[in-house]
């Protein structure tokens, strides 16, 4: 695909091909001036918020321990961490096609544990994933043939800000839409909030869906579950993100409903998930080694461990002795932690490092914004192309992580 | 320039004259050379005692993309402890066949070296996934690989036929698909049944209406293949046909050979196909009618699908078909899912028992079609992996093929009904070194249009296995003495040696670019990436698959039928 360059003259040059890749629908229909990153103001919010973050010149370069240092140096320093480690854990992973392999073979030379940017929202899904499975649908398929959709638990408009656009957008009939346990925030949404817990809303819902009668069902929810069964197709929207501790539960509850509702009509379900490259990661990872993240890529076995392998808890409760964070989008707040850290983020991050006495700190560049790339969509079937805005003078994180996994191989 | 010599093996070359001779193979420049028996050679690799034959190639095996890895997100009980690179080196010594159910790329790229298998083709990739599906392909390591773009229930190619748009328009579109995507052929999998089930139409018989844009599997199969041919490309129409697994299906799959009216076509897994309702269970083999009419249509090739008794995942775009057989599941769960506007795809995991009636006649059928078909350069060895079983358990079922004896031994364990009643137990054949070469390697090849791949003539790739003779034909086939890929020695006895990264093989048939605008027109309304966005280009096509080499195979538009 073209990379486009901004062109001398001072009159805005609006980028021809353009993927945003700050949420994860990945829209790719905005032009934004490639010189200052700019958009209009009518644009969507997000993609604006995400490329003013990038607009200035980068705020740092490479340090080591809080002192400059450039790029060689701080790479020589970070293999040498690695190599005086016994257990390194390597998390914040997200990122483009190239960044995750990349990772995957640092964390194999290493023996590394790996978790997810936003790991305890993945695993609810990927929980649901292992258990019982599921059934979902594409973007264009929602467009296409939805005419109902039902938003379960979060309204996503503050994630997802173009997502409604994307379902309805030259429809001369939108589908109609519901959301249950979500106050919604635009015209024609009509909302379900029964009084119970959500869990206890789905549990209801599910068993009406599934034609069982109820002593005393709620009113609201009994329509509901009428207009899921008249429905051509049907799609339950969710936000494992906003879900809770106990997303999961949920999850396989809407998963119940609409395996249901597939024996007698068609329903799918549409998680939004998997930002700032966390689904790319994710499945990079499961096709390469055969499992997903949250699994430790030892010499000679992948041990999976959903529940142990959190980033958090293993950083709290000292099971690891080095933490390498690796996420190149603006925004995202590294683990703060006295233990070693090697952090490979956007430059934003160097604001929020706190104590550097034991950091390395190489600012990365943002995939989608500095240089080509792929992402996943966050239905985890189209796998976009991202295109260069400009160039920032920062290396991609996949050349990073590549040169650490060659390092760290050498040294094997 | 180094030259290699392997000297002295028993070249088993059925697509070229003298196979079965001992005599010397050259290589240079990671081709197989003419040399002079006098010639000097930098390296010489004594193959006395040994087996040489092209490198395998297996024409149908969900390796990469969407649904592959669905399979293994849902199933992270069958990964077992040999998933890394460093414990992929070695086959282990106690190998346990569900590890091999849905392995991770890199596993599933030594443990086809560690065969001698060199090249590998996806079968089922999604329009919408083709950029996932070769990025997959491209971190399986050391083997060649492509795959085949999915169209045949695309709300497009449906409404422009339910539109009786002109059948060029059509033919365009597919070749615009095949460049865009940078696939090797075309599939068409339950033509028009992935469609009809977003409508909730949950049957689709070859002759039956889709619900909603009222067009025939009949009318979609003839389509597409005309529009193959006429794009000249090699591999022909890759047909998963109607009604997989159900009792009867025979009759589908004989109007779908019907359908074709002449023009070539490959059906594959066609053990799925062949079943007949006879008997007190109403369920019997029909590989004898399938045999027959596969042997009176030169136009038609088959891959098997045999089954192999065990834990397996099947993985298939067939949602209509997968979602009735949901409640088969072993373990109990499932994915599926409709995939935007072009596909789907579901993914059950599923256990063949020996004792199960069902498993038990169709591991039968597989084998009586194996060994009733009179032409071996139309059947190809498959287990369409993961779906009939793993790719691994090849060696065991080439024993099958080639040793009555012990062929008789296994029927002897399955079920009582099945072992008295098969056709197979009469069968005596037992297929030659030659036809196993012909179903594993010169076959498939010849199929795919890959001129160079599959045998061992001077100026073919140096894709070599190299077996020792000894013990059964499967310890044989499990574990060749030496494999070399494009000339480089890439395992020696089970161990990988060398992991290079493999070539894409795609087609760039010709069409008028006059169609894009109808394509755009189309797409800027149902479509949810832009239309611009669609092509994988060479460079990105490049960066996908690790660029391990472009093979662009060539098209003969208006070629033979």
């Amino acid at each position: 695909m073209n990379e486009t360059t901004p062109p001398p003259a001072a009159a805005p040059a609006l980028a021809a091909h353009w993927t945003c890749p700050f949420c994860p629908l990945l829209c790719d229909d905005l032009q934004p001036d490639a010189a200052t990153l700019g958009l209009p103001d009518s644009a969507c919010p997000r993609a604006r918020d995400g490329l003013s973050a990038l607009a200035g010149a980068p705020a740092s370069g490479a340090r080591v321990d809080g002192r400059a240092a450039d790029l060689d140096d701080a790479l020589a320093a970070a293999a040498a961490r690695l190599a005086a480690v016994r257990q390194p854990l390597m998390a914040g992973l997200g990122g483009d096609v190239a960044a995750a392999r990349a990772a995957f073979r640092l964390a194999a030379a290493v023996g590394a544990i790996c978790d997810a940017v936003g790991g305890d929202a993945l695993v609810q899904g990927l929980r649901v994933q292992q258990d019982r499975g599921g059934f979902n649908l594409t973007l264009a398929e929602v467009r296409e043939r939805a005419d109902l959709v039902v938003f379960v638990g979060s309204w996503p408009e503050g994630r997802a800000p173009r997502l409604i656009e994307r379902f309805t957008a030259g429809r001369d009939q939108g589908p109609a839409m519901v959301a249950l346990g979500a106050v919604p925030m635009a015209e024609g949404v009509e909302s379900v909030l029964p009084v119970a817990a959500l869990a206890d809303s789905l549990t209801m819902l599910s068993a009406l869906v599934a034609g069982r009668r109820l002593e005393r069902p709620n009113p609201e929810l009994q329509v509901l579950a009428e207009r899921l069964r008249a429905a051509h197709y049907a799609v339950l929207v969710w936000e494992p993100a906003q879900l809770g501790p106990h997303g999961g539960l949920l999850i396989e509850m809407i998963q119940r409903i609409v395996v249901t509702l597939n024996q007698s009509t068609r329903a799918a379900g549409f998680p939004l998930a998997g930002a700032n490259g966390a689904a790319t990661a994710n499945q990079a990872f499961t096709w390469l080694g055969g499992l997903p993240l949250r699994s430790r890529i030892g010499h000679h076995a992948i041990e999976h461990q959903p529940q142990r392998y959190g980033a958090a808890r293993l950083v709290a409760e000292g099971e690891t002795d080095l933490l390498l964070w690796a996420n190149p989008f603006p925004g995202v707040v590294p683990i703060d932690t006295p233990l070693p850290r090697i952090v490979l983020a956007a430059p934003d991050a160097a604001a929020t490092l706190g104590d550097e006495s034991n950091t390395i700190f190489i600012p990365v560049a943002t995939p989608g914004v500095h240089h080509r790339g792929h992402l996943f969509r966050t239905d985890g079937v189209v796998l976009m192309p991202l295109f260069a805005l400009r160039e920032d003078g920062l290396p991609p994180l996949a050349e990073v992580l590549g040169r650490l996994a060659e390092a760290m191989e050498g040294g094997a | 320039m180094k030259t290699l010599r392997l000297r002295g093996g028993r070249v088993v070359d059925p697509a070229n004259p003298g196979s079965g001779t001992i005599r010397d193979i050259g290589v240079r420049d990671g081709r197989i050379v003419d040399l002079h028996p006098d010639a000097p050679a930098d390296e010489v690799i004594d193959c006395g005692g040994c087996l040489v034959m092209a490198g395998g190639i297996d024409l149908h095996t969900h390796i990469g993309g969407g649904k592959v890895n669905l399979a293994r997100l849902l199933l992270p009980e069958l990964q077992r402890d040999c998933c890394t690179p460093d414990a992929a080196q070695a086959w282990p010594e106690a190998l346990d066949p569900a590890a091999h159910v849905v392995p991770g790329t890199l596993l599933t790229g030594y443990r086809y070296a560690q065969m001698g298998y060199t090249s590998a083709f996806e079968p089922a990739m999604v329009p919408a996934n083709a950029r996932h599906a070769h990025m997959e392909m491209g971190d399986v390591p050391i083997l060649d690989h492509g795959a085949y773009v999915m169209l045949g229930s695309d709300e497009l190619l449906l409404r422009w036929m339910a539109e009786g748009k002109p059948f060029e328009q059509i033919r365009d579109y597919i070749g615009w698909t095949l460049n865009a995507t940078k696939a090797l052929g075309l599939k068409v999998v339950n033509p028009g049944g992935i469609s009809a089930f977003k409508f909730n139409q949950r049957k689709l018989d070859v002759d039956e209406h889709h619900s909603h844009w009222r067009v025939t599997p009949r009318d979609i199969l003839h389509t597409l293949a005309r529009g193959l041919t006429e794009l000249g490309v090699p591999h022909p129409l890759h047909i998963h046909g109607s009604n997989l697994g159900i009792p009867g299906n025979i009759e589908s799959t004989l109007a779908t050979i019907d359908a074709l009216e002449g023009l070539r076509a490959h059906l594959t897994h066609i053990q799925f196909h062949s079943y007949g309702t006879e008997g007190p269970k109403k369920f019997s083999s029909a590989a004898l009618q399938l045999v027959e009419a596969v042997n009176r249509h030169p136009n038609i090739s088959i891959d098997v699908g045999q089954i192999m008794f065990g834990q397996t995942v099947t993985a298939s775009g067939d949602t209509m078909r997968q979602l009735a057989n949901a409640h088969h599941a072993s373990p109990r769960k499932w994915v599926g899912a409709d995939i935007e506007c072009d596909a789907g795809c579901g993914v059950v995991p599923f256990r063949y028992k020996e004792q199960s009636y069902v498993n038990a006649l169709q591991w039968a059928i597989g084998l009586e079609i194996f060994l009733l078909v009179k032409d071996p350069w139309r059947v190809v060895l498959t287990t369409d992996h993961p779906n009939g079983g793993p790719f691994t358990s090849y060696p065991h079922l080439i024993r099958l093929l080639m040793d009555r004896d012990f062929r008789n031994e296994q029927l002897a364990r399955i079920h009582p009904d099945v072992a008295a009643n098969s056709a197979l137990k009469d069968i005596t054949r037992e297929l030659t070194l030659d036809e196993i070469a012909i179903m594993t390697r010169a076959g498939p090849a010849r199929l795919l249009g890959l001129a160079d791949r599959g045998h061992l003539a001077a100026g073919a790739a140096a894709d070599i296995a190299v077996y020792r003779e000894a013990g059964d034909p499967e310890s044989m086939f499990t574990t060749p003495e030496h494999v070399f890929k494009d000339g480089v020695r890439v395992a020696y006895k089970g161990r990988i040696t060398a992991s290079p990264v493999g070539g894409t093989h795609f087609v760039e048939p010709a069409f008028d670019r006059g169609i894009e605008k109808h394509l755009k027109a189309h797409h800027d309304v149902h479509g949810s990436v832009r239309f611009e966005h669609l092509a994988i280009s060479h460079d990105e096509l490049c960066e996908c698959s690790r660029c391990g080499g472009t093979h662009v195979v060539a098209c003969e538009p208006g070629g033979a039928v």
